[in-house]
């Protein structure tokens, strides 16, 4: 297997603030790996900054990221444009925030397509859309393509934002709360679809996320970050069974379990 | 398993129409009866959408149904007015999803907290600090918090003070509207074992809405599931895996994610949608996304039916 993804010692700061401290990962192609922990932890922070979309005043202070061997810190905005939604793709909290409000699912999309692949014609674009809708299962691609984000609902517009994602196949797929917003069959269905990803394209994935049902279902390796730095790591059989961090053990027993604690 | 002198509250028939565009009309609740019983927790699950929310409001009075009535001790608390509703809100209080949103943020803890006293004239306005701090300590928190505004308090301590404020009046139904989806699983768990407590020991009757069977299943006395406006299951709180037997329950049930599941297995799953509550199919609500449909459940809307005591469905299997 390849490696994917290094992220060694990386330091990240606001200001002079440092919110994520010495961080380590270690990505090959084909991997799932989930960041856990709870608000404020660093979580968002640390794919935030590997897809350099740090908020303003965020910086890598210290280490280095790298992806398929070269570094991403000191990347112009011309070459991130080229990385960004063709090798690196990135899924929000809600995909309808990601899009223009007053277009068209089907103009943005269009837009997006023919960002990447300058000489794709309209319709060609249009056709390509549709089909990657399709695939992710949303029924009548077409209807979706001429609808505004705000008529779909919240499920629909995340597997809009998976579609527009998986579009040009990238090879690392950040995921930022893809599913919080959603109800939990609504939940269910686009796990299982974030798992197909990595089945049909061989697609790895981050994905950052405060459900530790969904982060050890997903993962084949677990981080468990606390104020910024990694308090635990490791595959899913040693973070849910053998950890004894004690951290990790509160998180774990303060998951509400079907047939567990009764409080009455 | 219930007493039915202990029930205070009963909702009988309630229904909800909401005019939509193009003269339609949305329906929200579709005949809800429901009971609450002293001391216990009833938990409201259900996706978004399906109406919980709306049936929990008629409760606290904050929206009235289009038909139907809703008893408390005796009362029908849907027609009141003026003065007497005023009086009422005291016996049923409410907790809010997202406390942020439903505290004046240029208000101190102390008057947020006070505030309700004050309006029944429960208490003098010089025994203010004494008294939030009396209720700061009850809900886990620093007494010198009374003194902050809001904005300097973490999320979990947020929802602690809008659980202060609902005891205040020492209500006898408090509902709480998703009162920790917004929190961490391990702030999630310290606020649910001080509801747990408060209940104990004030006797406390809780509406819990909530759409995380698991998290309900560890609290509630008796689970109601709702979709699309109807009641389609009511069950007792423990064990509800035994119990669960409504399609959409189990479906429910299979959707979660936990930590002791079986990681091998693809996680099952209900493809497709809810239908919009603007056009509720007729026949069973839950027709188009259920393995078991027959021709009855197109035409023939399945009325709640008792399978054993305290447990009903409506489901034309198991009728």
């Amino acid at each position: 297997m390849a490696l994917l993804l290094e992220i060694k010692n990386a330091t990240i700061s606001y200001g002079t603030r440092e919110i994520v401290k010495d961080f380590n990962l270690t990505m090959e192609e084909g991997q799932i790996c989930s960041i856990v922990g709870e608000s404020g932890s660093g979580k968002t922070t640390v794919i935030r900054a590997a897809l350099g979309l740090l908020a303003r005043g965020g910086k890598v202070t210290k280490g280095e990221i790298l992806f398929n061997g070269q570094s991403l810190l000191n990347k112009t905005a011309d070459e991130w444009r080229e990385l960004r939604g063709t090798e690196i793709s990135m899924i929000f909290q809600d995909s309808g925030a990601m899009m223009n409000p007053t277009r068209k699912i089907g103009s943005s999309y269009v837009e997006y397509i023919q960002t990447h692949d300058k000489g794709i014609s309209k319709k060609d674009a249009w056709d390509k859309a549709v089909r990657m809708l399709e695939r992710m299962r949303l029924p009548s691609g077409d209807n979706i393509m001429r609808s505004y984000p705000f008529q779909l609902s919240g499920g629909m517009r995340q597997r809009v934002g998976i579609a527009m994602g998986m579009t040009y196949e990238p090879k690392l797929l950040l995921a930022d709360e893809p599913t919080s917003a959603l109800d939990v069959t609504t939940q269910a269905q686009i796990i299982r679809q974030f798992m197909e990803l990595r089945d049909d394209f061989g697609t790895s994935i981050i994905i950052v996320t405060h459900n530790l049902g969904v982060a050890a279902y997903m993962a084949d390796y677990l981080i468990v970050m606390k104020n910024g730095i990694i308090e635990d790591e490791g595959t899913r059989e040693q973070i849910l069974k053998v950890s004894e961090n004690p951290y990790t053990k509160m998180l774990l027993e303060a998951v509400p379990s079907l047939g567990g604690v009764r409080y009455v | 398993m219930f007493d039915e002198k202990d029930m205070i509250l009963e909702a009988k028939h309630v229904t909800r129409r909401f005019p939509a565009a193009g003269n339609r009309t949305l329906l929200a609740c579709n005949d809800v009866n429901l009971k609450m019983y002293k001391g216990k927790t009833l938990g409201l699950v259900g996706e978004s959408g399906c109406g919980k929310s709306t049936f929990m409001r008629f409760l606290v009075a904050l929206d009235k149904p289009s038909e139907g009535e809703i008893f408390y001790r005796g009362k029908d608390i849907t027609k009141l007015k003026g003065e007497e509703l005023r009086q009422n809100r005291q016996n049923i209080q409410m907790v809010f999803q997202d406390p942020s949103g439903s505290f004046n943020p240029k208000m101190k803890i102390r008057d947020i907290i006070c505030e309700p006293l004050l309006n029944f004239n429960k208490i003098k306005p010089s025994e203010k600090d004494a008294t939030a701090r009396k209720f700061l300590k009850m809900v886990d928190l620093p007494e010198d918090f009374s003194d902050r505004y809001p904005h300097n308090m973490s999320g979990g301590q947020r929802q602690r003070v809008a659980i202060a404020r609902a005891i205040a009046l020492e209500p006898e139904i408090i509902v709480m509207d998703e009162a920790t989806s917004a929190l961490d699983v391990s702030v999630q768990k310290t606020i649910i074992e001080l509801i747990v407590n408060l209940q104990k020991e004030k006797n406390i009757s809780i509406g819990f809405i909530c759409h995380d069977l698991g998290l309900i299943q560890s609290f509630a006395h008796q689970i109601a599931v709702m979709y699309l406006g109807n009641i389609v299951e009511v069950m007792p709180g423990d064990q509800i895996e035994k119990y669960a037997k409504h399609p959409y329950t189990k479906a429910l049930l299979g959707a979660i994610f936990d930590l002791n599941m079986d990681f091998s297995k693809k996680i099952e799953s209900i493809e497709s949608e809810a239908p919009s509550p603007l056009d509720v199919p007729p026949g069973c609500p839950f027709q188009d996304r259920c393995d078991h449909c027959s021709d009855r459940c197109r035409k023939e809307h399945p009325k709640l039916v008792d399978l054993e005591e305290g447990h009903q469905v409506a489901c034309h299997m198991f009728a």
